[in-house]
This record gives C-alpha cells, sequence and structure tokens, in this order.
C-alpha cells in the first residue's frame, strides 16, 4: 500500500532504487506467464525534488498514454515503432510527484476491446488463474496491480475497460468524472466516453493517485477546474446515511432465463453484501429501469464508440510517424500502412463505425444512439437526485477462460455485463471493488457509481464498502502463479 | 444482409482492405448490431430526443483558449517519427492531383 | 443565350497569434516546419481548444456580412483522407456556423448589387504540399492555422460581379482587421462553381467546380472560359459533365481526376470541444466594434458630405485613410479644405514616402490646424501645403511652423528699409500725401502694406520707425 512504502522510504528503510529493482524483477519474472507490458524501464527515472507521497513509489502507465522518449504503441503494429515526442498531463503530474515509472502495459489493441486478447503482443493473462482472461482493455496495468508488481497504475476507460478487468483482476479500479483527469496524451478512442484512471489494491490507494493526477489542464477542454478537495482524506468521511440503489432488471435471478450457478452465486453474494451495507447504516434500495433502455446500452456503445473511434484514428497512416507502407503513390502508401496495421477486429470496428457515420444512415443509427445515451444519462441523473450511488456487480461473475470469450458483436450479452457503460455516456464517477470469488475461485468486483464532480462521495461509499468484502488489498497469491 | 461488395467499398474508403473470410464475420456482426438498432428506433418518441454528444455541459465554465503563443515543436520534433526527410520536410510518395 | 450561375466559397485566413486550435504561431514563413505543434501535426493523444480571438473574428466578419449567429460555439469534425490532414479530419462548422444567411453590397461597373451568404464557418487550414517529379514534401506550418469560409449563394452572374465581390469582400476583411487577405500568400483562396441555364429554364444547369483559386484575374479567366466553354458544348447540343476543374497557367480550365463516388464526410460534432455559449452582451460588445464599411462610407461621403464620386472613392477605399480623413472632419474642419488636403498633400506624400498613413508624421490633430488657418485666412491654401511639406520634412508640428515663422520677425534694418522702400515706390499718392499734406495716417497704411508683404513678419515697430524716417527723408529730399 501506498502509504506504507511513503514511510519506508521516508524512513530509509528502502530506496526508490530498490523499490524499482524489485517491481522490474517482479515484472520481468511475470512477463512471459502473463504479458502484463509492453516496455519495461531499465532505470528509474524520476524527479529528486519532488516532496509528495508518490515520491519514489514506481508504476505503470497504460501504453497508450503519451511518455515522451518512451516507446507508446497502443499495441498496435501500427504504431509499434512510435516514440512520442511530448508527455501526456497524467504522465507529467506523476512526474512531478517524484514517481517513478516502471514500464508501459498491455492493452486490447487501441483500447478498442475488452478481454486483453487483441494486443499486437499477444494475450494478458488473469493472474489468478492463467487459463482465464484478465478482460480489458487496460489488461496489463490491472494485472501488473493484481501481480503485485506495482502498488498502482493508470489506465483508461471507455466502456468499463478500467472497472471490469479490475473487477477480473481483483483490484480496485476507478474512473472519476469525466474532465476530472485530463486526457491530453490519452489515446483516443472515444472522446466523448474516454477517460483517464487508477488501478491500486486499495479505495485509498486510488485516492492518493486521483489526488495527484486530478485537475485542469490547459491543453483539455473538458477538463473540469479543480474541486478543491483532498479525496485521501474525504474517503474517512462517515457514511451512515448514505443512500444507494440498485437495478432490479439485473440483480433479480428470475430476469435470467439462461441462468448459471456463476451469475446466481454472484448476485447472492451481492444481496449479502447490501445487508452489510444496511447494517453498517447505509440505505440501499431496488429501482426499476426501464429493461428497453438497459438493453439498449450495449448497441449505443457500440454505435456511438465506433463511429468515434474511426475518425480519432484516421491520424494512423503512416505519413508523419508510425511504420511506412509501401506504394507507387501516397494512397496506396497509406492503403497499405493501414491494411497491415491495424488487426481485424480493429478493421471491423472502424467499418461499423464509417457505416454508422454515412449520411444515409446517421439519423438512424449514430443519433439514435446519441438519443439514447441522453435517455440514460437522464434516467440516471434523476435516481441521483435521490440517492447517493448506484451500486452493482460489475459483472456476473469472474473472469471468463480464453475458450469462452469473444470480441465478436453477439446477440447473447448480459445487460449484467455492459451496464457501467453508464458511466462513460454521463461521465459518473464509477469505481469497482473485490467483493467476492466465484465458484472458480475468480474474483469478482463490486461497482458504485454517483454523480457527476462527487468522486468524493464514490470514493467515501466505496471505502467503507471496502471494510465489508473481507477483500481489502488482496493479491494473486504465489500459489497461482 | 448487407453485401460483402458494399462493406469491401466501406473498408477501402477507409484505407485499408480485409480478408474475405474477415468481410463475412463482418457482415454478421452488421446484422447483430443493425438488428439492435432496429430495437432503438421503436422507442417511442425517440425522434423528439436531443442526441448527446457530451456526457454533460457547464457551459458557462467553459474556456476558449486566450490569443496566446503557448508549446509547440522543434523542426527535429515535427520530424522525430517521420519515416523519410527532404530539406526539412515529411518526403512521401507523389500525391496524385 | 445562356446565363451564368456562379456561387463562391471563399477562404480567408484569420490574422492571429496563434493557430486556431493549438497555440503554435500563425505566421506565414518560408522556412518549413517551424510552427507545428502537437496538434497541428495531428500526434495521437491530442487535443483541440479553439483560438478566442479566431472565434471572434469570424463571429465579427459573420456580423459585418449581416448573417444571424449562433448561441454557441460548437465545431463539428468533416472526415477524409489526404495527405495535407494530419488527423485525418478537419474542424469545421456544419451544425452551428458562425454566420447563416447574410449579404455583402458590392458595386459592379458602378451599379450597386447584394450578393448572399449561404454561410460562414471557422476551421482549421491544412498543410502544405509541395509537389516533385515522384515524390512530394510536407510543411505543416500551415496546418491547424484558422480559417474562414464563406459560401454565397449561387446569385452571382458574371466574373465582373465574382471579381467585384470578391475585391468588396477583401475589403470588409481589412476595414475589419480580421485578416491581411494577401491571395499571393494563398492567405485568401477562392472555390468557383458554375453552371449556365438558359433564362426560360428554371432548374440550374449541370455545375462544373473550380478549386483554390488565388488571384481575382485567375477567377475571371476560369469563369470567363468556363462560359465560353459550356456555351459552346450546349450549342453543340452535348452535356456538361458535371466535375472538378482546374485553372491551368494558360488561363483554360481542364478536368481534374475524378474519384468514382462523391465523398461522404461523415460529419459529426466534434467531442472536444465543448460548447460554449455567446451571450447577448458579448454580441452586443461585438456589434459595436464593427466600423463603418466602405460601401456606407462611399455613400456617406457622396450623401452626407457632398463629395464628388471620385474622391469618396478615393477616400473609401482603404480603411486607414478613411479613418483619418474622418478623423480630420471630427476636429471639426472644413470639408472641401479636408479633402483637398487629404486627396493631395496627403496621399501624395505617403505614395512618395511608401508609407502607411499611420506612418506619416502629420497627425489628424495637426491637419485640422493648418486647415483651420487656411479657411481663417491667416495663411493661403498654397503656403498651407509648403508648412506641410515643410512639417514632414522637419517632423516638426506644422502649427508649430507657421507660429514659429510668425515669430522669426524680420529685425534688420536694411532688410526692413529695402521692403519699405519698394512699398513707396508703389504707393506713390500715399507718399505725396505725408511730403505735400503733412498726413500722417499713411503710417498705418504702410504698415498695413508691409505686413502683408512680409508674410507679417516684418517688426511693426521698427518698420513704423523706419517709415517715418524715410517719408521724412523722401519730403527733406523734395
Amino acid at each position: 500500500m501506498i502509504r506504507e512504502l511513503h514511510e519506508k522510504l521516508e524512513k530509509e528503510e528502502v530506496t526508490k532504487e530498490e523499490l524499482f529493482e524489485e517491481a522490474k524483477t517482479l515484472a520481468e519474472k511475470y512477463q512471459e506467464e502473463f504479458n502484463s507490458f509492453v516496455t519495461i524501464l531499465d532505470e528509474a527515472k524520476s524527479k529528486r525534488r519532488a516532496d509528495s507521497i508518490l515520491k519514489g513509489i514506481p508504476y505503470a502507465l497504460k501504453d497508450n498514454i503519451s511518455t515522451s522518449g518512451i516507446l507508446t504503441t497502443a499495441s498496435s503494429n501500427i504504431l509499434k515503432d512510435y516514440v512520442p515526442v511530448y508527455d501526456a498531463t497524467v504522465y507529467q503530474k506523476l512526474k512531478k510527484s517524484g514517481a517513478v515509472l516502471l514500464g508501459k502495459t498491455t492493452l486490447d489493441e487501441l483500447a478498442m476491446g475488452g478481454t486483453g486478447t487483441t494486443a499486437n503482443t499477444g494475450v494478458v493473462r488473469n493472474p489468478w488463474n492463467r487459463e482465464h482472461l484478465i478482460g480489458g482493455s487496460s489488461a496489463g496495468s490491472a494485472s501488473a496491480v493484481a501481480l503485485g508488481i506495482v502498488p498502482f497504475a493508470i489506465g483508461s476507460d471507455t466502456g468499463d475497460s478500467i472497472r471490469k478487468p479490475a473487477s477480473f483482476g481483483g483490484v480496485v479500479g476507478f474512473k472519476p468524472t469525466y474532465g476530472r483527469i485530463s486526457r491530453y496524451g490519452l489515446f483516443a478512442f472515444a472522446s466523448s466516453l474516454d477517460h483517464v484512471g487508477v488501478f491500486a489494491r486499495s479505495v485509498e490507494d486510488v485516492a492518493i493517485v486521483t489526488d495527484i493526477i486530478k485537475g485542469e489542464d490547459s491543453k483539455d477542454m473538458t477538463s473540469l477546474e479543480d474541486d478543491g478537495k483532498v479525496y485521501a482524506e474525504e474517503i474517512k468521511k462517515d457514511t451512515t446515511g448514505k443512500k444507494l440503489f440498485y437495478i432490479k432488471e439485473i440483480c433479480d435471478i428470475e430476469e435470467y432465463p439462461n441462468k448459471t450457478e456463476k451469475l446466481e452465486k454472484t448476485l447472492k453474494e451481492f444481496q449479502d453484501l447490501l445487508e452489510k451495507c444496511r447494517e453498517q447504516g447505509f440505505v440501499v434500495e431496488e429501482v426499476s429501469f426501464d429493461k428497453k433502455l438497459l438493453e439498449a446500452i450495449y448497441p449505443t456503445y457500440m454505435t456511438i464508440s465506433c463511429a468515434e473511434a474511426t475518425s480519432n484514428n484516421a491520424n494512423l497512416t503512416g505519413i508523419q510517424f508510425g511504420p511506412r507502407g509501401n506504394g507507387e503513390n501516397i494512397e496506396e502508401m497509406m492503403f497499405q500502412a493501414r491494411t497491415e496495421g491495424f488487426s481485424e477486429l480493429i478493421k471491423r470496428r472502424f467499418v461499423l463505425g464509417s457505416y454508422i457515420l454515412q449520411k444515409e444512415n446517421q439519423e438512424k443509427l449514430y443519433l439514435n444512439a446519441c438519443r439514447i445515451r441522453r435517455l440514460i444519462v437522464e434516467k440516471m441523473n434523476e435516481l441521483l437526485k435521490e440517492y447517493d450511488g448506484m451500486i452493482l456487480p460489475a459483472s456476473g461473475g469472474g473472469a471468463p477462460k480464453f475458450s469462452e470469450s469473444s470480441e465478436q458483436v453477439s446477440d447473447s450479452h448480459y445487460i449484467l455485463e455492459n451496464h457501467m457503460v453508464i458511466g462513460n455516456f454521463g461521465g459518473f464517477p464509477s469505481i469497482t471493488i473485490p467483493y467476492c470469488f466465484d465458484e472458480e475461485k475468480m474474483p469478482v468486483g463490486v461497482n458504485i457509481t454517483g454523480r457527476v464532480m462527487e468522486d468524493d462521495v464514490v470514493l467515501n461509499i466505496a471505502y467503507k464498502i471496502e471494510t465489508l468484502t473481507g477483500l481489502k488489498g488482496i493479491k494473486a497469491g504465489e500459489e497461482n502463479v | 444482409m448487407i453485401e460483402k461488395e458494399k462493406l469491401r467499398s466501406y473498408a477501402h474508403k477507409l484505407m485499408f482492405d480485409m480478408k474475405e473470410e474477415e468481410y463475412e464475420t463482418l457482415q454478421k456482426e452488421f446484422e447483430v448490431i443493425l438488428k439492435q438498432m432496429e430495437k432503438i428506433e421503436n422507442i417511442p418518441n425517440i425522434k423528439n430526443i436531443k442526441p448527446m454528444t457530451f456526457p454533460f455541459r457547464l457551459d458557462k465554465k467553459r474556456k476558449l483558449r486566450e490569443d496566446e503563443i503557448g508549446d509547440y515543436l522543434t523542426v527535429g520534433e515535427v520530424l522525430e517519427n517521420a519515416k523519410h526527410q527532404v530539406n526539412d520536410q515529411v518526403k512521401v510518395p507523389k500525391v496524385v492531383e | 443565350m445562356y446565363k451564368a450561375v456562379i456561387g463562391l466559397e471563399v477562404h480567408c485566413e484569420l490574422e492571429t497569434k496563434s493557430k486556431n486550435f493549438s497555440a503554435s504561431p500563425n505566421e506565414f514563413t518560408e522556412t518549413p516546419n517551424i510552427n507545428v505543434s502537437t496538434v497541428d501535426l495531428g500526434l495521437p493523444g491530442i487535443l483541440p481548444i479553439p483560438n478566442k480571438e479566431a472565434v471572434r473574428k469570424a463571429l465579427k466578419t459573420a456580423m459585418a456580412l449581416h448573417c444571424t449567429n449562433p448561441d454557441e460555439v460548437l465545431f463539428d469534425r468533416k472526415n477524409y483522407f489526404y495527405p495535407d490532414l494530419p488527423k485525418g479530419y478537419q474542424i469545421t462548422q456544419v451544425t452551428k456556423p458562425m454566420g447563416r444567411n447574410g449579404y455583402l453590397d458590392i458595386m459592379v461597373n458602378g451599379h450597386k448589387k447584394r450578393v448572399f451568404i449561404h454561410q460562414l464557418h471557422l476551421e482549421e487550414d491544412t498543410a502544405s504540399l509541395e509537389h516533385f517529379s515522384n515524390y512530394s514534401l510536407i510543411d505543416y506550418n500551415r496546418s491547424g492555422i484558422p480559417l474562414i469560409e464563406i459560401v454565397t449563394e449561387p446569385c452571382i452572374e458574371s466574373a465582373d460581379e465574382a471579381v467585384a465581390f470578391l475585391e468588396d469582400l477583401r475589403d470588409v476583411f481589412l476595414f475589419l482587421g480580421v485578416s491581411e487577405a494577401k491571395s499571393n500568400y494563398g492567405q485568401m483562396r477562392c472555390d468557383v462553381n458554375i453552371s449556365l441555364m438558359k433564362d426560360t429554364d428554371t432548374e440550374l444547369g449541370t455545375k462544373v467546380e473550380m478549386k483554390n483559386i488565388n488571384a481575382f484575374t485567375s477567377v475571371r479567366d476560369a469563369i470567363e472560359y468556363e462560359i465560353k466553354r459550356q456555351t459552346e458544348l450546349l450549342e453543340k447540343g452535348e452535356k456538361v459533365v458535371q466535375e472538378t476543374r482546374r485553372i491551368a497557367e494558360d488561363g483554360k480550365t481542364y478536368a481534374m481526376r475524378e474519384k468514382v463516388d462523391a465523398v461522404d464526410y461523415k460529419y459529426f460534432v466534434e467531442p472536444n470541444i465543448p460548447p460554449v455559449p455567446l451571450t447577448k452582451e458579448y454580441y452586443e460588445e461585438l456589434r459595436s466594434s464593427i466600423p463603418e464599411l466602405k460601401l456606407e462610407r462611399y455613400e456617406k461621403y457622396i450623401n452626407q458630405y457632398g463629395l464628388s464620386e471620385y474622391d469618396a472613392g478615393v477616400l473609401s477605399s482603404k480603411k486607414d485613410i478613411s479613418d483619418y480623413f474622418e478623423e480630420v472632419l471630427s476636429y471639426g474642419s472644413d470639408i472641401s479644405l479636408t479633402v483637398n488636403f487629404v486627396t493631395s498633400a496627403i496621399l501624395s506624400t505617403i505614395k512618395k514616402l511608401e508609407i502607411s498613413i499611420h506612418e506619416l508624421f502629420i497627425t489628424p490633430k495637426m491637419l485640422s490646424g493648418v486647415i483651420e488657418k487656411v479657411k481663417n485666412k491667416d495663411i493661403s491654401l498654397d503656403h498651407g501645403k509648403k508648412i506641410l511639406y515643410q512639417a514632414i520634412e522637419k517632423e516638426t508640428d506644422p502649427n508649430e511652423l507657421i507660429s514659429k515663422q510668425n515669430l522669426h520677425q524680420i529685425n534688420d534694418k536694411e532688410q526692413l528699409l529695402t521692403l519699405i522702400c519698394e512699398v513707396m515706390d508703389e504707393n506713390e499718392e500715399q507718399v505725396r500725401q505725408y511730403v505735400e499734406e503733412g498726413n500722417t495716417y499713411v503710417y498705418n497704411f504702410f504698415i498695413g502694406k508691409v505686413m502683408q508683404k512680409s508674410n507679417r513678419q516684418a517688426n511693426p515697430n521698427m518698420s513704423l520707425e523706419i517709415i517715418k524716417e524715410e517719408l521724412e527723408r523722401r519730403k527733406n529730399n523734395g
């Protein structure tokens, strides 16, 4: 945990070099098995004069965050040799705090996936069981924290790309309010949904890191002016009387015609947790949410995110950066660079996104999706007038096995697997913390989503609930490795 | 089902090509997503709702940039990642006008 | 007979310190890639932030062109692949352009015509490409420079009208101070859409587009050539092909390579630029900052000030000259004298010195002083102009020169005597009145004459003494 490491560093029981070496050794040891990293740095580079709590603490950055002089590939062949000339704001802030970058973590190619299986450097495996995936797209950041390589890591979240792998990896994953952390330097996937966020093994650590990296940025117009709050302090407030809701249509086992034991256990454990919450003074109530809207979450997300992604990635042509294609003329060159640079999945998403934006389809597809987005966000805001937060299982169980998963757009999806996108639609602060293990001994997370701007409240609630799970600070044990 | 040729032309406009079987997967994906989007169309009064393109609005807090010169790159940084250069410019194969 | 139906799309780079969506310099330079930021280069992870001043200038131009303005600043993306577009999309405006449904009144061969503006929007310029035999080079300096695009309705009917519109539109930019609009730097460029129709036709003919024409003379050539070419085709019973053509140096137009299907730009709202409301107060302040434009001034000079068309044209053609002229008038100066001074002495001087009127030493205030003295007949018109030239040469306030010359009295006795003798020789009758009749009233007469002859520089007291002595001398000498 960050606070203990900080104290050890202060008392000179350990040096930042030793911490770095330790982390590096672990990273290298686990690399072949789990593939958390794209790049592991050779030496600790950090500011000497920093005096923050993160000074000397090693961490990892998702490889879609721009780091000057350090390879940044977004786990795609189209950027496999790209060394940025500028720093993302989040990296700059961490540098300034004295935190020590250990390496860049693997992601689903261009952050467009939820399985951690589509990186150009291979799949990322789940530290709790290597037959299982870790989820994505911030797969490497989740696994690096779950493995205890680093106490915290930075990820990005467009659908649930931090909170889902956090759930599958048994760690805490937090995506604050849209704009709380600057996106400058985060390779865009879907700009209106993209967030930078944090992985750690406790809510307090997530709060500590968010305190350092939040704030207004003159290079990101959507960034928020600082709220002047110290989250690491706010989390300790009394939560008695805080009101939470959960959605009946998601949590009632009777809603699932093809219910599995895994799902039943997850939902049962969830109800047990809610009971504990009530015992601790939370008010927890069930509400109903239009099922049509819930079912529309996934196609709405696909529509909006693919549309924005096809445009956001149009800069990847091999002209001003990235591998060059061959060709007699420039069109052939761009064509070849993109044909070879993107994997199949990415291309399918781009074609989908492009189709959605075509003049003749805009109204029916793109704009309708934007309308549904509003309906969902407005419904959520209405509920959040009465409640301080929404609480739901982050998924229907632990991480699936590789053999059980696919990145193909499919018709058979649980609402339960996609509801966290609501947090992106409305920019709501949203956190996942581990709360139980499924019958395969894979961890499962619970998600809490709150009002826009009230990151402190969400963290405060999560900090309290964390004490009720008995799973605070869990780490994928040696026996799993 | 959307014709494969149509999908191919979309792909080409996006400056890439795909393998035959990949187009077939895409065809199936299209069917799924279009079917799901059709359901959305049936939501009552959907047409009367204003499309949402930003997670929330903060109108008065949003600021335009003051017209001042700030950070920018050196020529070296501009060209750093370009594979071919001539006379401090990025060299590319002939652009056919 | 066929009638031409022409619509113009005019692009003009705005004059700002920094670019439209980034903080790199907006400045014309021959040195490649020195004004480029991460944003202009379209690097992964960049975010655009609109330039307040560019927004203001675009809105101001739209307002001056009588457009309706939007309630908030909002941008859209236009998606297409081209090597001069590093992001793969251009940030532009479709949903809420800076202006809609405006007009500009122009003068064409002495007649007033109203050209309707469909839309004015703010966008960003592309990088520039230089083509060689088997490769091309990209310079990103231009990438991201603020650009406004003004789209007219298809209401222009001739090359004369098109060129007059472009010239007058450029004057609007100059009068507003939003751009230098130098077409030789490519700061002002134009696309021309042209089709022909018979007077009896109800539908427009097939449209031909000509892109990126810099010089106004080329616009004229292109339109005239196209009218001729399309007329010939139609008269032969052939069809005009819908296509994009380019104007070559020989003044002819040639078809460009065309893609089979039309490009779909897949516009959508730019998600990185949240809307910024534009308030009533903002617009009121903006409106008050818009100066009178050329045509308004021209008409005012003729109708209110009674100037000739020629003088009104000269004095309204450039904003700085017109402002100068109006400032002189604001001190209450006589209109016709002011016109006379400005159109002659002032304009010839700045032309000779190759300076702008701002750089001229003579301020409107100084000039108004001189004009007042001419008006009061303290000095003659010619003398006033001479004084002006001296003032410019010596870099001294002409009014100071005038009073100094007054103070610079002639105190030399010999000089005064010569002058007085001349005056007496010219006025023998008054001399006789003194000599024969002892009439001392002639003293004042001679003083007046001496003062007049000496440009009021003779020392009056000394002159009086000398006049008395000389008259005595003439009396005694018989």
